[in-house]
């Protein structure tokens, strides 16, 4: 098994110095290797989506160090950030993210043109992912013009369709209904299951969790303890999850 | 406490309503400048220009085109300065603000804003006033003697049109806001776009768009005999032709390049192309506005310009720069200031109704002048040939040189010219006299001492000032005088044109900005390198600043046919305005690109 991420002692505190200042991350530590489904749980303010911006290399840590594929952020330049980004991660974001002003089947291409993939490869491509996760019939479309759940499918095909490193998703099915988060869940758990793609994913619900063969528990800015799958059924898992979130309240 | 919201929500967004609150002091200032020197007493009076009726007509025409653009202009300003606050006025609505309250905010800040600005305007507009005037008066050469650098009435009115402009500015930001659901002001950015996709109909607009502004350009060419019904034509067919190229053939072009993968699938260009065509339909209107004002701008100054031309043409129709016929001490101490490259002199005798030369001297040093061709081709300037007087002609009557030299010799129209041989003409009595005609190396420099030579000559020679009417500096002289009015109205109405038209461009662009950001800040997340997006932004705005550009540079060029008629060549010189023009509105397209780029690429 190769680690695909590696966080290492990583802490982050908001506010310039002398001002007043808080300490969002105090010292993560933890590691996902290739293949994992890693859920990353945390009550509201745990620092999730703090955690999430740092892997994700839009924003740095204080102190510590994240590595993708063994490669260390902190040493990269602006640009090499950026190509870092379109190379090595996707992304699903609660607000969906798609640009408004272009097709579905150009929000999923943006990412292979942003690599330099030659425009000929590139529908091919697009077509290949959007087959798989069920929207080919709304690429022509604008974003505007579908469904809360398949917006959010055509944001998963947009961080999927270069082939990254990790799927990163920060509360994917917050916007969601339950009917389309429940079918975004099983998508994204057959992607794992099937396409072998790791993610990570930062959610505060039980349910969504539960897909994850691990998850992690986030509270004040540390991680307290994680719990495993270990081949359980999905709804096993859930109802020890939930006991699990009770005794601990 | 709303008025307190009020004043850290400004300061919130200090910089942008910096660049809004100093385009309108440059508004202002400029309304200011060209009231009060379209008004001024000085310039409207006979001495200056010696065409009342004709120059008030002009300056008016001047003033009602500012007022127009102006107020357009203010539009799109309040319209920006509406943008930016919009998100803070839904917050304190939403926060239970009543929105009688929120009008009244609204109300008093847009009123405010313009009021200060103006008022800053007409005082920076008083300085400027006076530098711009002296640098025209100089160009006039004139003695002003009743000039007012403050013009009450300017002020005034200066003031009165942006108090009402705002005010209804005012009237209609609060009406747009206690209209709009406060829903909607607090998610603006994520306003779904119209979106319609009609490429039938986008075709035909396309082609009747090609096809309105073919017959405006033509209409154009055809005879201005009939120029009352040429102008409004024209001005229909191509503002209705622009708006429809703007919306087919442009969007024609964008879905072409979409589609086009090779293109398209390269970088970011898909989300530029993306942007360009979701603008093309909220921009539409004001691309239109802006390529007929870039054309009526870029128009006002080619054609001033070229008036001004018209004195090069005075100055290439005559052979000799000066003609001296005394030999005062006066006349003697500004000739020597002259730089002669040539100067012929001929003596003669005055007895009775003759007037009696030296042949010789003629023979010697033949008489020259100037012959003008005219082409039908209108492009072309007329062609100058120097052309010698044949001597032997010089005392025939009816021939085309004793005619010519009558007119170069005082008194020379009521007596005849005799041509004598150097032993008559030494036998010869009466009053000896002296003619000498001078060139001089450059015209324009030694004009000031030209005409001071001739001013004494006028006091002293009463016989002179009959060729005085014919000289090359009286009419050069005449020529600055009615060229300087088109030259200053084109000149001021062009930049004020230019000026107000590419920050209304400036204001549309920076007032989507806010939305934008949004989807800078996704790319950036999705990985596109800053230069990427950098030259993205550079490429989007410049395709906007373009296009408008190229439809006025094309209306121009077709337009310049109206004057052909007015003027020697409309087309001579051409690159000079257009150079000029060109600069300004880049720099008006850096400054937009500057700014988007600060408050579009800044991380939350
Ligand atoms: N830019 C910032 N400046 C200062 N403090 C911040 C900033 N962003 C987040 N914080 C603080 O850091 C802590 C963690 O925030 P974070 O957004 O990571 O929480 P979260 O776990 O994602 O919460 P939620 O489930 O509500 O999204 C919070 O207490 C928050 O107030
Ligand atoms: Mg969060």
């Amino acid at each position: 098994m190769t680690e695909i991420l590696r966080v290492d002692q990583v802490t982050k505190t908001y506010g310039k110095r002398g001002e007043k200042q808080y300490q969002a991350l105090k010292g993560i530590n933890f590691a996902v290797n290739s293949g994992e489904f890693v859920a990353i749980m945390g009550a509201s303010g745990s620092g999730k989506t703090t955690l999430l911006n740092i892997l994700s290399t839009l924003d740095k840590p204080t102190t510590g160090n994240v590595f993708i594929n063994h490669e260390d952020n902190s040493t990269l330049n602006a640009n090499q950030l950026a190509d870092f980004r379109s190379q090595q991660i996707g992304f699903i974001f609660q607000d969906f993210n798609l640009l408004e002003n272009l097709t579905n089947r150009e929000n999923i291409a943006l990412p292979l043109s942003l690599r330099g993939i030659s425009p000929r490869k590139i529908d091919p491509l697009v077509d290949k992912i959007a087959t798989r996760l069920g929207i080919k019939e709304i690429l022509p479309k604008y974003p505007a013009e579908v469904s809360g759940g398949q917006k959010q499918r055509v944001a998963a095909a947009r961080a999927l369709v270069h082939e990254p490193a990790i799927l990163l998703a920060d509360e994917p099915t917050g916007a969601l209904d339950s009917k389309s988060a429940r079918e975004l869940l099983y998508t994204m758990a057959d992607l794992n299951h099937n396409d072998g793609i790791t993610t990570l994913m930062v959610t505060h619900d039980p349910f969504a969790a539960s897909f994850a063969s691990r998850i992690l528990f986030i509270k004040d800015g540390k991680i307290g303890e994680q719990m495993l799958k270990n081949g359980q059924s999905r709804q096993k898992f859930y109802h020890l999850l939930i006991d699990h979130l009770d005794t601990d309240e | 406490m709303i008025w307190k919201l009020s004043v850290t929500g400004i300061k919130n967004r200090l910089k942008d309503y910096l660049v809004l609150f100093s385009g309108l002091i440059v508004a202002s200032m400029i309304f200011y400048m060209f009231l009060s020197i379209a008004t001024n007493p000085v310039f409207i009076s006979k001495d200056v220009y010696g065409r009342e009726a004709y120059l008030t007509y002009i300056f008016t025409f001047g003033i009602i085109l500012l007022v127009i653009i102006t107020s357009v202009y203010l539009i799109y300003a309040n319209s920006f300065l509406l943008s930016m606050r919009k998100q803070d006025y839904g917050m304190y609505m939403m926060l239970g603000a009543k929105s009688t309250r929120i009008g009244l905010l609204i109300f008093s800040e847009t009123l405010l804003t313009g009021f200060l600005a103006v008022l800053l305007g007409i005082i920076l507009g008083l300085g400027l006033t006076t530098i711009v005037t002296k640098a025209l008066v100089g160009k006039l050469g004139v003695e002003i003697t009743h000039y007012k650098a403050i013009l009450p009435s300017a002020i005034i009115g200066t003031l009165l049109f942006f108090v009402i402009i705002f005010l209804l500015g005012a009237l209609s930001n609060v009406h747009k806001l206690t209209h709009t659901p406060v829903i909607d002001l607090l998610h603006e950015d994520q306003t779904p776009i119209n979106l319609n996709h009609h490429p039938v109909l986008r075709g035909i607009e396309a082609i009747c768009g090609v096809l309105l502004l073919a017959v405006g350009y033509y209409v154009m060419t055809l005879s201005t005999r009939y120029i009352y019904f040429l102008i409004p034509t024209a001005l229909v067919t191509i503002i209705a032709g622009s708006f429809f190229v703007f919306n087919g053939v442009f969007t024609a072009i964008i879905n072409y390049l979409l589609n086009k993968k090779s293109f398209s699938y390269r970088g970011i260009n898909e989300f530029t192309l993306g942007q360009l065509k979701f603008r093309l339909q909220s921009y539409t209107k004001i691309l239109t506005m802006i390529s007929i004002l870039f054309a009526l701008a870029l128009g006002a100054i080619t054609v001033g310009l070229n008036f001004g031309s018209m004195k090069d043409e005075t100055q290439k129709s005559f052979y000799y720069d000066a003609t001296i016929v005394s030999q005062t001490p006066a006349v003697k101490k500004a000739e020597a200031k002259l730089a002669i490259t040539n100067k012929q002199t001929y003596h003669y005798k005055e007895k009775g109704m003759h007037l009696y030369f030296n042949r010789a001297e003629f023979e010697k040093q033949p008489l020259k002048e100037i012959e003008i061709y005219f082409h039908n081709n209108q492009d072309n300037l007329p062609t100058y040939k120097v052309k010698t007087l044949v001597t032997a002609e010089l005392d025939k009557p009816e021939t085309a040189a004793n005619s010519i030299f009558s007119q170069m010799v005082p008194n020379g129209i009521p007596k005849k010219i005799k041509l004598v041989s150097q032993q008559r003409w030494n036998t010869l009595n009466g009053q000896k006299k002296f003619v000498s005609y001078i060139n001089v190396k450059d015209f324009a420099h030694d004009f000031p001492v030209i005409k001071q030579i001739q001013k004494e000559q006028l006091k002293e020679n009463r016989n002179y000032q009959d060729i005085y009417l014919s000289s090359k500096s009286y009419n050069y002289s005449n020529m600055i005088g009615f060229t300087s009015a088109f030259e200053f109205m084109g000149f001021f109405l062009g930049i004020a044109f230019l000026t107000m038209l590419a920050s209304t461009l400036m204001f549309k662009v920076l007032s989507g900005a806010a939305s934008d950001k949004v989807r800078y800040q996704m790319l950036h997340e999705i990985g596109a390198r800053p230069q990427l997006l950098r030259s993205s932004i550079r490429k989007e705005i410049g395709t906007l600043f373009t296009m408008p550009a190229i439809l006025g540079i094309v209306d121009v060029l077709c337009g310049l046919k109206l004057f052909k008629t007015l003027l020697i060549s409309p087309y001579h010189n051409i690159w000079i305005p257009f150079t000029i023009f060109i600069v300004l509105y880049l720099g008006y397209y850096l400054l937009t690109v500057t700014l988007y780029e600060k408050i579009v690429l800044t991380n939350k």
